[in-house]
C-alpha cells in the first residue's frame, strides 16, 4: 500500500456529485461538509525555489494556516510546525535546519507570494462495517485567478485517495473502483498548472542580456538593442530596489546602470554626442546614488562571518557597527528613493526608452555607426584584452602588488566582461563561455580585494563617529582582520594572473578576437 | 520528531485522556502524529476505536522481531495514527529485560519513524519500572498530570527525585494539574501557589469535568464531541503551552 496519497484527474465532462453517488452505491461513505481552502505558493522574484524543485507553501483552510517546505525535487513537502509566519528572508529565521536549507536556495532574496490557488474541497470518509474510517477521499476543484481583474479559471478537478494505515485491502478496493472508471493519474503539480494558466514564465527574468546580434547588423542597431535590454532589466528592478528588503534588486539595478555606462563610453561615436553626454551624466548620477548602498549591503551580509574572530564581549561591543551601517544605508536609501520617484527621473527614463525604440539613424560619424557590429566587437575586445595584459604585467613584475594598479585592472576586466556579455552571440558559445570563465576567475579575486578596501573605509568612518571606547577597540581589530584578508587576496592574485596571462590563454583570446571573424582585420599581426 | 510521554506513577490521574486529547490536537495542526498506547489496559486504543491487539504479541514487537510499521493503525482522524496496546504489555519489564539495552529500547524502536512523524505521544502505564525508564530515555518532554492533593504532590516529588538520582537531564519534566475541583479549598490553594519543588508546572490546568469521562461513551477526543466545553478548551490551551515548550527545546 502506498504511504502517499494517489491523485486522479476528474475529466471535465464528469461531475463530482455523480462520482460520489456512484461511490455511495458500492461503499459506506460519510460525506463531510464542503470547504474552501487557499494555497499560496511563495517564491523569489526570479523563481529560485521553483527552478530547484523546492517549495514554500501556505495552506489556509479558514480555521488555521499551515506552512509547508520542500527542500528540493526529491524532498517531501513537510509541515513547519514551529513557524508562525512566512519569513521575508532566510536570515529572518533563527539558526535552524530550515534556515540553512532555505538560504542555500534563495540566498539573500525575499520570499514573495507568487501564485494563489483556491480549492473547493469535498472530503469523504469510506467506512468499514464497524463504521471505522478505512480510506479518505478528497474531490478538489482548483481555481486560479491571474489577477484581481481577471476571472478565476478552473485549473483542474482532482480526486485524491488517501490510505489509512492498517487498512490496505480497503484502499486497494477503492483504487480498483476508480481505475475501472479509467480515471487518469494526475501528472502536473498544481503550481505548474497555475503558471501555465497565468502565462508566467519562470525563466523570464535573467540578468544576462541573452541578445542575439546579427554579425552584419550595424553597430548603431546593435547598441540600441543592448541599451534597450539593459533599460528593461533596470526597470524590472526599480520597484524592488526602492522597497529595499531584497538586496539583489539594487545589485541588479546597479549592474544594469554600469553596463549602460560601459556601453555608452566604449561603443562611442555611434549615438549623437549630445545624447551620449546627456545620458552618460544621468546614469553616472544614478551610479553614485546606488553604489554606496550596494557596498553597505555587501558588508552587512559578510559581517556575521567575522563573529568567530571575536570574543563574545568584543563582538557585542561591535554591534554598534552594524547599527551605524544600517543607519547609513537607510539615509542613502531615502535619497535613492527620492531620486527615483522624481518627475525628472521618470521623464529621463521615458525619453531614453523612446529614443532607443523610435529614433532613426542620425549618428555621427556615420561610418562607425553603420559598420558591422562584429568588427567593432573584435576591435574593442582585443583592445581591452591587451589593456588587461599591460596593466597586469606591471603589477605582476612589481614587488608591491597593491594600491591603484589592482583597482584599475579590476575596472578594465569588469568592462571587458560587460562587453563580452553584449557581444557573446557573435562568437562560438562554448569557447566564449570558457574565456568568460578565465576572466571571471581573476576578476573575483580583484573584487574581493576591492570589497575589503571598501569595508575598511566603512569601519574607519565608523571609528570617526565613535564615542564608545570598547566599540572603537573592537573596530580596530576588525580593520586588522580585513587588512590581513586583503594581503592574502593580493598574494593569491599573482598566481591567478599567471594562469590568466598564460600563453595558452593568450592564444585562445587571439583566436577568438582576431582569427574567428577574419584574419584580414589586423593582418594577423597583433602584439600580445 | 518530538516525543511526549504522559506519565505518572499513580493511576487514574487522566494520563490517557491527556494523551488522546493532546495527540488529536497535534494532528489538527497538520502534524503527522503517532500515539503509542503502552498501557496493557488499552484505554487509548479503545478511545480511538481500535482493537488493543498486536499481531504476534508485545514481546516480538519489543524485540524488534515483528514489523512495528505493520502494527500501526490509522485512526478516524487525519494525521493521527495509533500503535495499539496489547494485553501482553503487562509483561513489558520482562520483555525489556530480555533486550540488550532495555533503557534505549523505546528510543530505538521509534528511531525509524523520525522522518514520518512530527510528534509521538506515549501513553504510559502507572508504575516506576524498566518500561518507565525506557520512556524517560525516549521522551523529549515528560508530562506529569498531577491532582492537587498532598499524596499526588508527594508522588511528583518521588519522580523528580528519581530523575535526580538517575542523572536524567535530557528529558524536560513538566507537571500540570488535573481534575481540579474549584469547590475544594486545597485544590484552589495548590493551583494558586504550587509548591516550590514544582517550578516548571504548566499554567494550564484541567478542571474536573464529567465531559472528560464521556470520552469513553463517544470513544473520541473531547474536541470532536464537546469542542466548546471548558475541559476541551483547557486541553487546547495545554497543547498550546506544550507546543511552545517543544519548539523551544
Amino acid at each position: 500500500m502506498p504511504d502517499n496519497p494517489h491523485s486522479f484527474v476528474v475529466p471535465d465532462d464528469q461531475s463530482i456529485p455523480a462520482l460520489i453517488s456512484l461511490l455511495q452505491d458500492s461503499f459506506t461513505v460519510h460525506v463531510l461538509p464542503e470547504t474552501i481552502d487557499e494555497r499560496v505558493f511563495y517564491d523569489t522574484f526570479d523563481w529560485r525555489l521553483y527552478k530547484k524543485g523546492s517549495a514554500f507553501e501556505v495552506h489556509d483552510d479558514g480555521r488555521s494556516r499551515k506552512i509547508y517546505w520542500r527542500k528540493d525535487k526529491d524532498g517531501e513537502l513537510k509541515i513547519q510546525l514551529g513557524l508562525k509566519r512566512v519569513p521575508h528572508l532566510a536570515a529572518d529565521l533563527p539558526a535552524c535546519e530550515l534556515r540553512q536549507q532555505l538560504q542555500s536556495v534563495i540566498s539573500v532574496r525575499e520570499l514573495l507570494p507568487r501564485i494563489k490557488v483556491r480549492i473547493k474541497r469535498q472530503s469523504l470518509n469510506v467506512l468499514d462495517k464497524n463504521k471505522k474510517v478505512v480510506v479518505r477521499l478528497n474531490f478538489d476543484v482548483y481555481w486560479h485567478s491571474a489577477s484581481r481583474l481577471r476571472a478565476a479559471r478552473v485549473l483542474t478537478k482532482r480526486l485524491t485517495i488517501k490510505p489509512v494505515k492498517g487498512y490496505a485491502k480497503d484502499y486497494r478496493r477503492l483504487e480498483a473502483f476508480f481505475l475501472a472508471m479509467q480515471l487518469q493519474p494526475a501528472q502536473n503539480n498544481i503550481m505548474k498548472l497555475a503558471l501555465i494558466v497565468s502565462g508566467v514564465c519562470t525563466g523570464e527574468y535573467t540578468t544576462q542580456l541573452k541578445l542575439l546580434l546579427d554579425p552584419e547588423m550595424s553597430t548603431e542597431q546593435a547598441l540600441k538593442k543592448i541599451l534597450l535590454r539593459l533599460l528593461e532589466i533596470m526597470q524590472q528592478n526599480t520597484s524592488g530596489s526602492m522597497h529595499a528588503r531584497d538586496t539583489e534588486f539594487i545589485h541588479d539595478y546597479l549592474v544594469s546602470i554600469r553596463k549602460t555606462r560601459a556601453a555608452l563610453k566604449h561603443i562611442n561615436d555611434v549615438l549623437p554626442q549630445a545624447v551620449n553626454a546627456n545620458y552618460e551624466k544621468f546614469f553616472s548620477t544614478l551610479d553614485e546614488l546606488t553604489e554606496p548602498i550596494r557596498n553597505l549591503d555587501v558588508f552587512l551580509q559578510q559581517l556575521e562571518n567575522y563573529q568567530a574572530d571575536f570574543e563574545t564581549s568584543e563582538w557585542q561591543q561591535l554591534q554598534a557597527l552594524p547599527e551605524y551601517l544600517l543607519r547609513s544605508r537607510a539615509e542613502m536609501q531615502t535619497k535613492f528613493n527620492e531620486s527615483v520617484k522624481s518627475s525628472r527621473y521618470r521623464e529621463n527614463i521615458k525619453q531614453w526608452r523612446d529614443y532607443l525604440e523610435n529614433s532613426g539613424t542620425e549618428s555621427f560619424p556615420p561610418d562607425k555607426a553603420s559598420q558591422s557590429v562584429y568588427k567593432l566587437a573584435d576591435e574593442l575586445l582585443l583592445d581591452f584584452y591587451q589593456q588587461t595584459l599591460q596593466q597586469g604585467n606591471v603589477i605582476a613584475s612589481s614587488n608591491k602588488a597593491g594600491g591603484g594598479g589592482l583597482d584599475k585592472l579590476r575596472d578594465t576586466l569588469q568592462k571587458m566582461l560587460y562587453l563580452m556579455g553584449f557581444f557573446h552571440s557573435l562568437y562560438p558559445v562554448g569557447k566564449m563561455r570558457a574565456l568568460v570563465q578565465v576572466l571571471t576567475d581573476l576578476q573575483d579575486k580583484l573584487e574581493e580585494s576591492s570589497a575589503l578596501s571598501i569595508n575598511i573605509n566603512m569601519v574607519k568612518a565608523f571609528i570617526k563617529q565613535g564615542k564608545d571606547e570598547g566599540a572603537v577597540k573592537a573596530s580596530m581589530q576588525m580593520i586588522n582582520i580585513l587588512q590581513q584578508q586583503q594581503q592574502e587576496t593580493v598574494k593569491v592574485f599573482k598566481s591567478c594572473y599567471a594562469a590568466y596571462s598564460s600563453s595558452a590563454n593568450q592564444k585562445q583570446f587571439k583566436e577568438m578576437f582576431v582569427d574567428y571573424h577574419s584574419l584580414s582585420n589586423t593582418g594577423g599581426k597583433i602584439k600580445l | 520528531m518530538k516525543t511526549i510521554a504522559i506519565y505518572n506513577i499513580k493511576g487514574g490521574v487522566g494520563k490517557t485522556a491527556t494523551a488522546v486529547n493532546l495527540s488529536f490536537l497535534a494532528s489538527l495542526d497538520g502534524a503527522n502524529t503517532l500515539l503509542w498506547d503502552l498501557d496493557p489496559q488499552g484505554a487509548a486504543s479503545y478511545y480511538c476505536r481500535i482493537k488493543a491487539k498486536i499481531k504476534g504479541g508485545g514481546k516480538k514487537l519489543i524485540e524488534g522481531k515483528s514489523d512495528i510499521e505493520a502494527a500501526i493503525k490509522g485512526t478516524d482522524y487525519e494525521n493521527l495514527d495509533l500503535l495499539p496496546a496489547d494485553f501482553t504489555y503487562r509483561n513489558m519489564d520482562i520483555f525489556l529485560d530480555d533486550t540488550k539495552k532495555p533503557l534505549k529500547c523505546f528510543k530505538k524502536l521509534l528511531q525509524p519513524f523520525s522522518e514520518e512523524y512530527d510528534y509521538v505521544f506515549l501513553d504510559c502505564p502507572p508504575s516506576i519500572s524498566s518500561a518507565a525508564e525506557s520512556v524517560f530515555a525516549a521522551a523529549d518532554i515528560l508530562l506529569v498530570p498531577t491532582i492537587p492533593t498532598t499524596l499526588s504532590l508527594r508522588t511528583y516529588k518521588q519522580i523528580k527525585e528519581f530523575f535526580k538520582q538517575q542523572g536524567i537531564k535530557q528529558t524536560k519534566v513538566l507537571p500540570f494539574f488535573v481534575m481540579v475541583d474549584r469547590r475544594k479549598n486545597m485544590h484552589r490553594l495548590i493551583v494558586k501557589r504550587p509548591p516550590s519543588f514544582m517550578p516548571s508546572v504548566l499554567k494550564t490546568y484541567i478542571p474536573y469535568a464529567s465531559q472528560v469521562e464521556r470520552m469513553g461513551v463517544h470513544r473520541a477526543p473531547l474536541t470532536v464531541f464537546a469542542a466548546r466545553s471548558k475541559a476541551a478548551q483547557c486541553y487546547s490551551s495545554l497543547w498550546d503551552e506544550v507546543r511552545l515548550k517543544l519548539h523551544k527545546l
